[in-house]
């Protein structure tokens, strides 16, 4: 039971990253590697702002607009000082880094005794309730729905079709006499403020900053949209952001199965994450080749 | 179109399927036998009846423990083994009364969530953290429930916010610390080294320990008349650069238990000793890899202590949430006489009739 508990908790607060990650990847299809520095960047605000003693709600905005300006910052370099996509990813992560250690003052920073969107008074009353054992899950999975309904409203928007139009065809952007340039900024800072979001969720409920958390972000967000998407094609019914919150789930699933099988140490993890992604891309290129014959 | 159907199908088939199989593996990891994994459940509940009891470990009890290390390093090794050696001294001994799961998060703090929730998924009675970010995963996930925590090799409990300024435990989890005996080893280097200004100390920029050690070194060494020179990197690969850096700097070098550092040394010596330049280490491996001294901690002992106090805990005789953090009190002098005999420094006689340990080669790092 705890194991499916683990899966849920992470795989919901990772699905806020991958909300993120699927706007560069799938709609802007831009590979941006700031995810893996703004993904600690959220943590390391929320975890300044609660030691500070600043409510949790101010630190999960404040991290939002931390992201937000990162990403801008990854679209600036971009398209005004015209670096190739991958570059300007990797310069904003790796300069994030040493902001990152400077918001946090230091490489680990702990609030456990804090309040936080998990831990405070109004939530004393679910912990204390027999449904207690689901807090974790049953308020991340309230941030993830919430982040899921208005991303879907925003890309029905006049700006998010723009955004959704500059991925496919970036020369109807023009023709519709908008800057292709400026919905790029405007997609990959709601997708970095969505990663540090999810960077602030994840660090409230561990309860303290680790610089490491960072560390595969960018991998973590990527296989849970590919899983997701690929896995869920053809399922007109469902909203391709759910397939991609369904797909980090199925991720964390597989990351924890393999690791309770304990066949494999815990080192072969970024191994099996790859051979997991392969298959997945493997099965879903060999149906596309099948559909066009 | 079908098939891709088909295979999607097949693929969370296996990914469910391989969940189940999760559920159940505890019998198939790691329980020495059959009656040892059927009590195992019971573990838990058992530890609470035992509380009338003193230490002694009962009849037909068997524990699980998931020992989750946060990197791989020859220091944090031997805490573990120290730990295991510990336990088994109070009769909880891996194979006849007690299963031992391990991971180890390779320094991927995301990987650590996943080790401790995992173990909390095998129903274990204890978790073991090694190293800071670990314990305050295995803090953070464990709250809500009543499984206790031994943590080892955390340089600064208060801090990491695991115990309070009385050495009290912050919650069900307590341990050792391996604070660094930074005027011990000052002393010693100034009784080596009559002569010398200057000590560079290298550490990684994302280690929180190693910071708050290089602070404890800025403040005590005018004390013994030296001025510490830094150097921060930020990964591994800035190590052989920082190294040629610093060495053009000082008279020696000094190193902390920084995982990125130490992981590294072998290449840091190498470099030191084409200099002549003494590398002092921070505790036993250090020095059988080729460190000139140390007045350092005995990892395994540490590890041990620790294993004690896991003991008490599990069988009853104290509760982890009320047993303050321990320190070990002395350092003991190491030194190794092969590299003092490149350098061509003779170790003062006093520090070497009282080492803990002197080497006489220059032993492998793998090893």
């Amino acid at each position: 039971m705890s194991i499916l508990l683990g899966i849920l908790e992470e795989g919901l607060i990772y699905a806020i990253l991958a909300l993120g990650v699927y706007i560069t990847y799938s709609i802007l299809d831009f590979p941006d590697l700031s995810v893996d520095s703004t993904f600690p960047l959220g943590s390391a605000v929320t975890a300044a702002m609660l030691v500070a003693g600043i409510p949790a709600p101010a630190a999960l905005l404040v991290s939002f607009l931390s992201g937000v300006l990162a990403g801008t910052v990854t679209g600036l370099i971009h398209v005004k000082l015209k670096v190739v996509d991958l570059l300007s990813g990797i310069i904003v992560m790796t300069g994030l880094y040493s902001i990152n250690l400077q918001i946090a003052g230091g490489a680990n920073l702990a609030f456990f005794g804090s309040s936080t969107i998990f831990e405070n008074s109004l939530t004393d009353p679910l912990w204390a309730s027999p449904v207690g054992y689901f807090t974790v899950v049953i308020i991340s999975l309230a941030a993830v729905v919430l982040v899921k309904v208005l991303l879907d409203a925003y890309l029905k928007t006049r700006s998010g079709y723009l955004l959704r139009a500059a991925g496919d065809n970036d020369t109807l952007v023009t023709s519709l006499a908008k800057d292709k340039g400026t919905v790029k900024i405007i997609g990959l800072a709601l997708a970095n403020g969505l990663v540090a979001l999810s960077g602030s969720i994840y660090c409230q409920k561990q309860g303290f900053f680790e610089i490491s958390t960072g560390t595969g972000s960018m991998v973590i967000g990527l296989a849970s949209v590919i899983i997701g998407t690929k896995l869920f094609k053809r399922a007109s019914f469902m909203k391709t952001t759910t397939a991609v919150i369904i797909g980090s789930i199925l991720y964390k699933a597989c990351i924890a199965a393999a690791m309770a099988v304990g066949i494999f140490p815990t080192s072969y993890m970024k191994f099996l994450t790859a051979a997991l992604f392969l298959i997945i891309l493997v099965i879903s290129n060999r149906s596309k080749r099948k559909g066009a014959a | 179109m079908k098939k891709n159907i088909i295979a999607a199908l097949m693929i969370t088939a296996m990914t469910a399927a391989a969940a189940g199989c999760g559920g159940n593996s505890q019998t198939a990891t790691s329980a020495p036998d059959t009656a040892a994994a059927g009590s195992s459940q019971s573990g838990g509940e058992s530890s609470g009846a035992a509380d009338s009891e003193n230490s002694a470990v009962q009849d037909g009890a068997s524990y699980t423990i998931g020992i989750g290390q946060y990197a791989v390093h020859g220091s944090l090794d031997n805490c573990r083994e120290g730990f295991l050696q510990g336990l088994a001294e109070e009769g909880i001994e891996e194979g006849k009364n007690l299963t031992v799961l391990y991971e180890n998060a390779n320094g991927d703090g995301g990987m650590g969530t996943q080790i401790v929730s995992n173990f909390l998924s095998q129903d274990v009675d204890m978790v073991c953290a090694i190293a800071t970010p670990m314990a305050q995963t295995a803090y953070g996930a464990t709250k809500r429930t009543d499984i206790p925590v031994i943590y080892t090799a955390v340089t600064d409990p208060v801090i990491a916010q695991l115990a309070t300024e009385d050495k009290m435990p912050a919650g069900n989890i307590t341990g050792t610390s391996d604070k660094l005996p930074v005027e011990e080893q000052l002393q010693m280097i100034r009784q080596i080294l009559p002569d010398a200004k200057t000590i560079g100390i290298m550490y990684s920029t994302s280690e929180v320990n190693s910071q708050s050690t290089l602070e404890e070194y800025k403040e005590a060494a005018p004390e013994y008349g030296f001025e510490i020179v830094e150097s921060g990197v930020s990964t591994a690969a800035d190590i052989p650069l920082a190294a040629d850096n610093l060495l053009a700097q000082v008279d020696c070098l000094n190193n902390l238990t920084d995982n990125t550092v130490v992981s590294s040394l072998p290449i840091i010596l190498d470099k030191a000793n084409s200099k002549g330049i003494p590398v002092f280490g921070s505790e036993i491996e250090q020095v059988r890899i080729g460190c000139l001294a140390s007045m350092g901690l005995d990892y395994i002992e540490l590890g041990k202590q620790t294993g004690r106090m896991a003991a008490q805990v599990l069988t009853g005789a104290a509760e982890a949430s009320e047993m303050p953090y321990e320190i070990i009190e002395e350092a003991s002098f190491y030194g190794n006489s092969a590299a003092a005999e490149n350098l061509g420094i003779t170790l003062p006689e006093e520090l070497v009739s009282s080492a803990a340990q002197m080497f006489d080669t220059i032993g492998d790092s793998n090893s």
